[in-house]
């Protein structure tokens, strides 16, 4: 049975429709990602689990209870907000302890529970610290610290990375996985950046528009989108327009010549499709009749360890991306003719 | 590196203003030690300490202060946090009835008042009866001071931060907002302060004998004695700025609005 379970949740704003019917369903320890562009009703799906908001329709079932018309106080729910929410106030141990003080648990356990989740995330020595003297970072490693201290039934987490800069919020990110791993507390964490989303969650929920795009774990999200608004957004990809040419050989017709792409196996002739290939299933070589399809290296993007070349495939304004080896990339000049090739099993086929 | 020209302006400004502020209070307090003649001592001073009534209508000023204060304050500390909170688009009407008292004179309030209220005695017949047009005098600065305040802070994120931790209102509001408004709370209670020791016309017609009413007793019977009181009032609106000021610093949230860096 699931442990969460989001039942045909709407919610409207006005004459704007924020959340269509979304039904998820969470197990008991799993950390699930909201992932979607800005707007597209991440946060008021949180904010409608953590009480803030009342859906239009649809119900908020945790553990078999419909909590839909329970008061945000009365759901034991630790949340963590992308704007720094500490009360300023109070030292970083008094943060922690406000749950707990509320509760009115004696003295010496909330000392002792505010000591252990301080240590959990790695701010024992600043306890007395006020939350103008702590960084971003720390400061919401406190306000993770503050939701995990009241051993919350569901933590909730709405981009608590985003005000950091990009190396704290990989460190931090990687930590609040760590730190969910060792409580084992279901988590729901909202982000709009599809690497966070990947790199840290069991599963990820593609939301657009107020609706679901795909629902599954961070490989099948990247490698199978369900369609072409998930593979847009997650990853990169290049996007050509094709034609099943041959169902039972796998071939493609792209721009005017036919490839090979396993997935065309079982599909009707002149089916119109989005031929999909990411940057990493592209191989570039010496141009030669072999290739499947041929073009012109117009630009080249540096990362470091690799090195994105952008080609125009010959006969049309149409791009591919391949990344490879920075050592590899620099032998190719910009200018030059390539042929662009892949394993047939590469190529993503979703139908137009 | 010196610039004459830049710091020469300013400081003759405040110079200016600032003389204009000492020399009516050395006058007065030149004017208090005045015996008659060319004789000067503390005789003013003497006589004004040994008057029990004197100190009645201090102690009747002081208490209406605190009283209006804490009236002030539970009433508008809730009305100014939903107002942030919640019902933004009723600002332009909160701000119509904060600037009430200064539209509308204190003597048609009074003239209001004594026809509209009526109540049970230990109020209407009571001192206690002036907290409300106090209330209402001091409510433009309160509200200001409340205002600006909440504004600085991150209302609905605390608010949302704290509930999610279980909270309720009074929780929220007692250990969160208010400890997070102590410059905002000093200044309203300090603005409360001056006004209530010095308001003279509802307390002079609904015939209570508070401080200033004394001070104008006095005024009409000795000169250096109402001089002496005056600077009397000064001395003590001053004293209660620095112990409220005190007090708000001794407190241990060493408050800095914005939190985060
Ligand atoms: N209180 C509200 N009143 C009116 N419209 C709202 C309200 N809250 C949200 N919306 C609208 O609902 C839509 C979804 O908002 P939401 O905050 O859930 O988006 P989001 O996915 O969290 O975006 P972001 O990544 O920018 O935080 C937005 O178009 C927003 O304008
Ligand atoms: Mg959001």
């Amino acid at each position: 049975m699931s442990y969460l379970q989001l039942d045909a949740v709407a919610k409207h704003y006005g004459s704007r429709t924020v959340l269509r019917d979304v039904s998820i369903d969470l197990k008991a320890g799993e950390f699930v990602s909201l992932l979607g562009p800005s707007g597209c009703g991440k946060t008021t799906l949180l904010r409608i689990v953590a009480g803030f908001d009342q859906p239009d329709s649809g119900r908020v079932v945790l553990e078999g209870r419909d909590i839909s018309g329970l008061a945000p106080a009365k759901r034991q729910m630790g949340m963590v907000f992308q704007a720094y929410s500490l009360f300023p106030n109070m030292t970083a141990q008094e943060n922690v302890q406000f749950g707990l003080r509320v509760r009115r648990q004696d003295a010496a356990a909330q000392q002792k529970r505010a000591r252990e989740v301080l240590e959990l995330v790695g701010l024992a020595e600043h306890a007395q610290k006020y939350p103008h003297q702590l960084s971003g970072g720390q400061q919401q490693r406190v306000a993770l610290a503050r939701a995990l201290a009241i051993s919350p039934a569901l933590l909730l987490l709405d981009e608590p990375l985003s005000a950091l800069d990009a190396k704290v919020r990989v460190q931090l990110r990687d930590e609040i996985r760590r730190i969910q791993q060792e409580t084992g507390v279901t988590t729901l964490f909202v982000t709009h950046d599809q690497e966070e989303a990947l790199s840290i969650s069991d599963r990820v929920v593609v939301m657009h528009d107020g609706v679901l795009a795909q629902v599954g774990e961070p490989a099948a999200i990247y490698g199978e989108p369900a369609n072409i608004f998930v593979a847009r957004f997650v990853g990169a990809v290049a996007e050509l327009p094709g034609v099943v040419a041959d169902g039972s050989g796998g071939m493609v017709t792209v721009l005017g010549r036919q490839v090979a792409a396993s997935r065309a196996r079982g599909m009707a002739a002149g089916t119109r499709v989005y031929f999909l290939l990411r940057p990493e299933t592209v191989r570039l070589g010496p141009p030669d009749a072999a290739g499947m399809l041929h073009g012109t290296v117009i630009a080249r993007t540096f990362f470091g360890a690799l090195t994105s070349l952008k080609v125009e495939i010959t006969g049309g304004t149409d791009c591919v991306t391949a990344a490879m080896a920075s050592g590899d990339a620099a032998n190719i000049a910009i200018g030059s003719t390539v042929s662009v090739n892949w394993d047939p099993d590469s190529p993503r086929l979703l139908v137009a | 590196m010196s610039r004459p020209t830049h710091n020469l302006i300013p400081g003759l400004g405040l110079g200016v203003i600032g003389l204009y502020f000492v020399i009516p209070l050395v006058a007065t307090g030149a004017f208090s030690l005045w015996e008659g003649g060319d004789k000067y001592g503390l005789a003013a001073y003497a006589a004004l300490i040994h008057q029990p009534k004197l100190w009645q209508s201090l102690g009747l000023s002081v208490r209406l202060a605190i009283q209006t204060i804490l009236v002030g304050l539970v009433v508008l500390v809730p009305a100014v946090f939903w107002l942030n909170l919640r019902v933004q688009r009723l600002r332009p009407l909160f701000d119509f009835l904060s600037v009430l008292p200064f539209v509308v004179p204190p003597i048609a309030l009074v003239a209001g008042m004594t026809t509209l209220y009526t109540g049970p005695d230990w109020f209407v017949g009571t001192a206690n009866y002036l907290v409300v047009p106090y209330v209402i005098l001091a409510l433009p600065y309160t509200y200001r001071a409340l205002d600006v305040g909440m504004r600085a802070l991150d209302l609905k994120t605390l608010t949302e931060a704290s509930q999610s931790l279980g909270a309720g209102w009074m929780t929220l509001i007692l250990r969160v907002v208010v400890p997070n408004l102590t410059t905002a709370l000093i200044g309203a209670a300090l603005l409360t302060i001056a006004i209530v020791m010095g308001e003279f016309t509802f307390a002079n017609i609904l015939l209570f004998n508070t401080f200033a009413v004394y001070i104008d007793y006095v005024g009409q019977t000795s000169a250096t004695q109402a001089a002496a009181l005056t600077l009397l009032s000064f001395l003590i609106t001053w004293l209660a700025m620095l112990g409220v000021l005190f007090t708000g610093r001794g407190g241990r949230g060493q408050v800095q609005i914005g939190g985060a860096r």
